[in-house]
């Protein structure tokens, strides 16, 4: 973990009553907007395109960042988000344009949501859509409860709960699919 | 602490062990492109939240300063308001707000009678309180003067009584009354309008006396210089006169032709006629300027609605000023915000229709990615 008080000067703003300096806010959840990011576009490099993009509006955005209203990592995912959201309309409009899906053959090729997964779950993984994934990332990986995770994707408490349950059968089901 | 909903990952244990144990981790590269890579703090600019709080207060500061300041500027005239209906009765006679040394006040304008020479000279008007002198009519000099004068006498009684005495002062000053309109009712109150006319010289007497029959409210005396206008006219009757001799004497002269003699016969009939209708207006003018109308008012109405003891004074006037300036601040701001809400309306609307149409392309493009 990097030093938080090593960090350049730039990044260590003078924080405001009850906000961390955002220095820590990088060193406390960059992996988690990273591991987000990763799960939702499927695509590691990016992902840390998209983790660069997020942090860089968030620090545009920090003295506008109220920690009364959302914790810090809710508010990064809306940002990794809306980043990403953006990234999947033109890959969309690059798509239709070339004609061409390098991406996905690359996805079949490598690991890409981790190192360690076991290749029926990286499998599975590949097969959700990127809405059942990020899902997944809220909630399992992020650990986030359904209300932050809710806000973060824009729905209702209880759409994200149907989301997350058909999201998690799904991965089961796909994984079964994957070892027969 | 973990805020998981555990009943929602119920029955998934296993897989929700495997996707914990093996997260992605951000490599170190990105963290130092995130540091590194990070702008230079900027310059602290506004939120919206800090916008509104201070375009609103200096809105609102704006608009009760512009109100005080109109108020000051403008702080309403004494007599607004003063003896409602009375001066419509006088007939010829209007009310036009107007400023006077810094003091709003409704003067009285005479419409001017048919009949009477068109005035060209200077006009002098003053609006004279009570305390003070009269405007000095010029003597050596031959002007028109028009006075008006409202004058609040405590009961019906004592009101036909100054009417009568109004009438006697005039007529003892060698003028008279040419109308006077006398009106009572039954609660006790009542009013009189007259229409008097003194001679010039003695109009500052009959202003002064006249102003002693009552409680003076107002007084406004108005002066216009004929003296320039008369000079002309004698000068044109002077070069006519002259013009109609030389005529005269070339026709008694027998030396003209018969053409020339019909030419100058010609023109010393315009010039007689001319010298008609210049003695003519000469004459109105010096009758202009021999007398002095004076429009007296008198009435029984309490001294509160006629508005000679406002309450509040001068800061009563500049509050209320104030107030009715913000009170059309108000109405301009209410019809701003009638005007513009169909517009504000179909913008919401529009912005909304647009925010739906990108959430449900959202939701498309990440459930088919």
């Amino acid at each position: 973990m990097t030093d938080v008080n090593a960090l350049p000067a730039a990044v260590r703003q003078p924080g405001r009553v009850g906000a961390p300096p955002f220095a820590d806010v990088v060193a406390e959840h960059l992996d988690a907007v990273y591991r987000y990011l990763v799960y939702l576009t499927g695509d590691r490099a990016a992902a840390e395109d998209l983790a660069a993009e997020t942090f860089e509006r968030a620090f545009r955005s920090w003295r506008r960042f109220d920690p009364r209203r959302g914790a810090p990592r809710t508010w990064l995912c809306r940002i990794a988000r809306s980043a990403a959201v953006d990234w999947f309309r033109a890959e969309a409009r690059r798509q239709r344009r070339e004609e061409t899906y390098s991406r996905d053959e690359a996805l079949l090729e490598e690991s890409v949501f981790a190192e360690g997964l076991s290749p029926e779950l990286d499998g599975a993984l590949r097969r959700l859509t990127p809405a059942e994934r990020e899902v997944v990332a809220l909630r399992v990986l992020l650990e986030l409860d359904g209300p932050s995770a809710a806000r973060v994707l824009g729905i209702s408490h209880t759409a994200c709960s149907t989301r997350l349950s058909r999201a998690l059968k799904r991965l089961e089901e796909e994984m079964t699919h994957v070892r027969d | 602490m973990s805020a998981i909903d555990w009943n929602e990952l119920d029955g998934y244990e296993a897989l929700v062990s495997e996707l914990r144990a093996n997260p992605p981790a951000a490599p170190e590269r990105l963290r130092q492109r995130i540091l590194e890579g990070a702008p230079v703090a900027r310059r602290r600019t506004s939120s919206k939240r800090r916008l509104v709080l201070v375009v609103v207060p200096v809105a609102v500061t704006l608009a009760v300063g512009a109100a005080l300041v109109h108020g000051l500027v403008n702080p309403g005239s004494k007599e607004s308001g003063a003896v409602p209906g009375q001066l419509g009765l006088l007939g010829p006679a209007r009310t036009t707000p107007t400023a006077d040394s810094g003091k709003s006040v409704h003067r009285t304008f005479a419409r001017p009678r048919p009949g009477k020479p068109a005035l060209n000279g200077p006009i002098v008007k003053a609006y004279m309180p009570s305390h003070l002198n009269a405007l000095a009519i010029p003597k050596d000099r031959l002007v028109h003067a028009d006075a008006s004068l409202q004058v609040q006498v405590p009961n019906r009684s004592a009101l036909s009584e100054a009417t009568n005495k109004a009438t006697q002062i005039v007529s003892s000053l060698g003028g008279y009354a040419q109308s006077v309109q006398y009106q009572s009712e039954r609660k006790g109150s009542g009013s009189a309008f007259l229409t008097l006319r003194v001679p010039v010289d003695r109009a500052q007497t009959a202003i002064a006396r006249l102003g002693q029959l009552g409680k003076l409210l107002s007084q406004q005396v108005s002066t216009q210089d004929l003296q320039q206008q008369l000079t002309r006219q004698t000068n044109q009757i002077g070069s006519l006169r002259r013009a109609i001799a030389v005529y005269q004497q070339a026709l008694k002269s027998g030396t003209l032709s018969a053409p020339e003699r019909v030419e100058i016969q010609i023109k010393l009939a315009n010039a007689q006629h001319s010298l008609r209708l210049v003695r003519k207006a000469r004459s109105g003018t010096v009758a202009s300027g021999a007398t002095a109308d004076i429009s007296l008012t008198l009435s029984t109405h309490n001294a509160g609605a006629v508005g000679g003891g406002n309450g509040g004074g001068r800061f009563g006037r500049l509050l209320g000023s104030a107030a009715g300036f913000l009170a059309l601040e108000g109405i301009v701001v209410l019809y701003a915000l009638v005007v513009l809400s169909p517009i504000l309306l179909i913008g919401g609307l529009a912005w909304w229709l647009l925010r739906e149409r990108r959430r449900r392309e959202e939701t498309r493009l990440l459930a088919s990615a």
